[in-house]
């Protein structure tokens, strides 16, 4: 067999296990190329991930052509062996990983020679390749205890890439998060042996068809391990109660971690548990149990608490945290409204809210990387010196409060929908209440950064206006401006995103 | 009475799980010490193996090493390959953990999680 047909018959057979195992095995290769010449690391891992983006675009045009893709590991059949589905949610979430993490990863290869010892700059491509291959692989796998380990993995990862910094803050922030994460992982293992225990499976399918019987015979069991399940994911997808670790590790880690944590960390482990909740757990057992009630209270206090904390924050990033525990309640409210329009919302808000909190944070880390400027009183008169940074800020700002023609707003406006379609008109008034206080801490600093003056900076006169500004690099420019162009485009035209989650929505329910 | 003591001593594996989880779980929770934060954690994943093999184990039969001519009945054996898994993912957040601890006790001279948030506090 030549190189070339072998290359085929891995695009072809291959594909969906290609993408996570690829980008592993340049993650656990870099350390390598590290000691070897160093400055290739960053080249590689953005290499490795537009690879990357070119196998899930094929694996795309399979999934719209013939249909979900079930890759069985290995040729065993389904029982036995491990599976991977890429059904239309799987590649909805592939696809945001994909293009979002590349982005992030262009702009922080500038940002962290800035931010990290050179000794340890290698080693951020390994983390941040590993965590965004866990991450693909949670979106796609179809076994219980494939995605126990991809889970692990992602929160190593994820406390790694912030602990790297190694200032007292980020290690201190990213032990906290170790800690309530294990709690979390712990008790998902859990639930996983009292599923295991009656139902003899591990595959999400045939247990859920094992459950549909066991659920008269054991239920104890099952209330028990959907309770354990509930509260292994809340902690890490930081809804409300539990998101404590969330503001330290979120703004202490460095800009394209945070970023990468904010954007697309978090929702993946509300997509993980939607899948489970769907296609595991018996509808049944929901008769007995509000669990979606449940959902949506602490979506709306995850709103509602959210937005009031980020609006007493003087710290910039940490502002931005505390409005990711916000958002992450929208995604929540879809969850727990569980109708067609509410379910839509809530995965769209997934990809729109990738795209914006990922292009606040990193436009922080712009303003960081120029001038060091992290306190928000700060910035008054920001926006003339560094007119793309907080223009996009402000495209940023707009989206998170849902103006229309930005992104932000096409999601909102479905949940919206979910909402009246299931009757609940009351978290329709969550949803506007958080736009309003969206737009309370948003826009201050817009109009700040635009229109403010100095009006104390008596001594710093002489540096005109205060502020010291370095030039923004152009690696550092376009990804901003592509992810402030994506704002806008999928505002303007949601239906190029929207036809793969109307067809993940429609499997689902 | 007899007989719920009888019972639980049919399922004594997951009886001293659950306590072992408990144990572990009240540890992590109420020490502030980051060390015992750890072991608590530990204790709390080895509650978890334990529930986990014990599922899979049944009294009088052996591991599925097929000998031939010998008549004999088997266990379970995916509990225990899982939880090598298992075991090897807890080594590693147990190794992660620790080293994070001497990064903490390097730069706040301590290892009390109240003291680190009162040396904080008083930074702000």
């Amino acid at each position: 067999m030549s190189l070339v047909e072998f290359l085929i018959l891995l695009f072809q057979e291959h594909a969906p296990v290609m993408v996570v195992v690829f980008v592993l095995f340049v993650s656990y290769l870099l350390p390598l190329i590290d000691l070897w010449k160093r400055e290739w690391c960053a080249s590689i891992a953005i290499a490795a991930l537009v690879i990357t983006l070119v196998f899930i675009g094929f694996i795309g045009h399979q999934v719209f052509t013939f249909g979900p893709i079930l890759y069985e590991m290995g040729s065993w059949a389904a029982p036995w062996g491990i599976q991977f589905m890429v059904d239309y949610l799987g590649l909805f979430m592939l696809i945001t990983i994909g293009v979002v993490s590349l982005i992030i990863l262009v702009f922080g290869a500038k940002d962290l020679t800035h931010e990290l010892k050179p000794r340890v700059r290698g080693w951020y491509y390994t983390l941040y390749l590993l965590l965004v291959g866990s991450m693909m692989g949670l979106a796609i796998t179809n076994d219980l205890f494939n995605m126990f380990v991809f889970m692990e993995i992602c929160s190593i990862a994820a406390c790694a890439i912030i602990s790297i910094k190694s200032d007292r803050e980020c290690v201190e922030a990213s032990f906290k998060y170790l800690i309530l994460s294990a709690i979390g992982t712990g008790g998902v293992l859990l639930s996983i042996a009292l599923l295991y225990m009656i139902t003899g499976h591990l595959n999400f399918d045939y247990m859920g068809a094992a459950l549909e019987t066991a659920i008269h015979l054991y239920p104890n069991n099952i209330v028990v391990s959907l309770a354990l399940f509930s509260i292994g994911f809340v902690v890490k997808a930081a809804l409300f109660p539990l998101h404590v670790w969330l503001p330290d590790a979120h703004s202490s880690a460095p800009s394209p971690s945070s970023a990468m944590l904010s954007g697309l960390v978090i929702k993946i482990y509300a997509v993980v548990y939607l899948k489970l909740l769907v296609r595991v757990f018996p509808a049944e057992l929901f008769a007995n149990i509000p669990l979606f009630d449940i959902i949506l209270i602490l979506a709306s206090l995850s709103i509602f608490f959210g937005s009031v904390f980020a609006m007493f924050q003087d710290d910039i990033k940490r502002m931005l945290a505390f409005s990711s525990i916000a958002q992450i309640g929208y995604v929540f409210l879809g969850i727990g409204l569980l109708n067609s329009s509410g379910l839509t919302g809530g995965l769209l808000h997934i990809f729109n809210h990738a795209f914006m909190k990922s292009m606040l944070f990193l436009s922080a880390g712009a303003v960081i990387y120029c001038t060091g400027i992290r306190k928000i009183k700060d910035l008054k008169g920001i926006g003339l010196k560094m007119p793309l940074v907080m223009g996009m800020f402000t495209i940023g700002a707009m989206a998170m409060v849902g103006i229309p023609a930005t992104n932000g707003f096409i999601s909102k406006l479905h949940l919206a929908l979910g909402t009246l379609e299931a009757g609940k008109p009351i978290y329709l008034g969550v949803i506007l209440l958080s736009s309003l206080l969206n737009a309370v801490y948003y826009f201050p600093i817009v109009i700040n950064a635009f229109f403010g003056t100095h009006d104390e900076d008596h001594e710093d006169e002489h540096h005109e206006g205060g502020i010291q500004c370095k030039k923004l690099p152009l690696q550092m420019a376009v990804p901003l401006a592509v992810l402030g162009f994506g704002c806008l485009f999928f505002g303007l035209y949601p239906k190029y995103i929207l036809i793969i989650i109307e067809r993940a929505v429609q499997l689902m329910l | 009475m007899i007989d719920i003591a009888m019972r639980l001593y049919e399922n004594v594996y997951f009886l001293v799980a659950m306590i072992l989880f408990i144990i572990g779980f009240h540890t992590l929770l109420t020490h502030s010490n980051l060390i015992k934060k750890v072991i608590g954690l530990n204790i709390m994943d080895t509650a978890i193996f334990l529930f986990f093999v014990s599922i899979g184990f049944v009294e009088g039969r052996v591991a599925p090493v097929i000998e031939p001519g010998v008549d004999q009945a088997y266990i379970n054996p995916l509990p225990t390959v899982l939880i090598l898994t298992g075991i090897v993912v807890a080594v590693s957040v147990t190794a992660f953990a620790l080293s994070l601890i001497v990064k903490i006790y390097e730069s706040y001279g301590t290892l009390d999680a109240e003291e680190i948030m009162r040396i904080r506090s008083t930074e702000q």
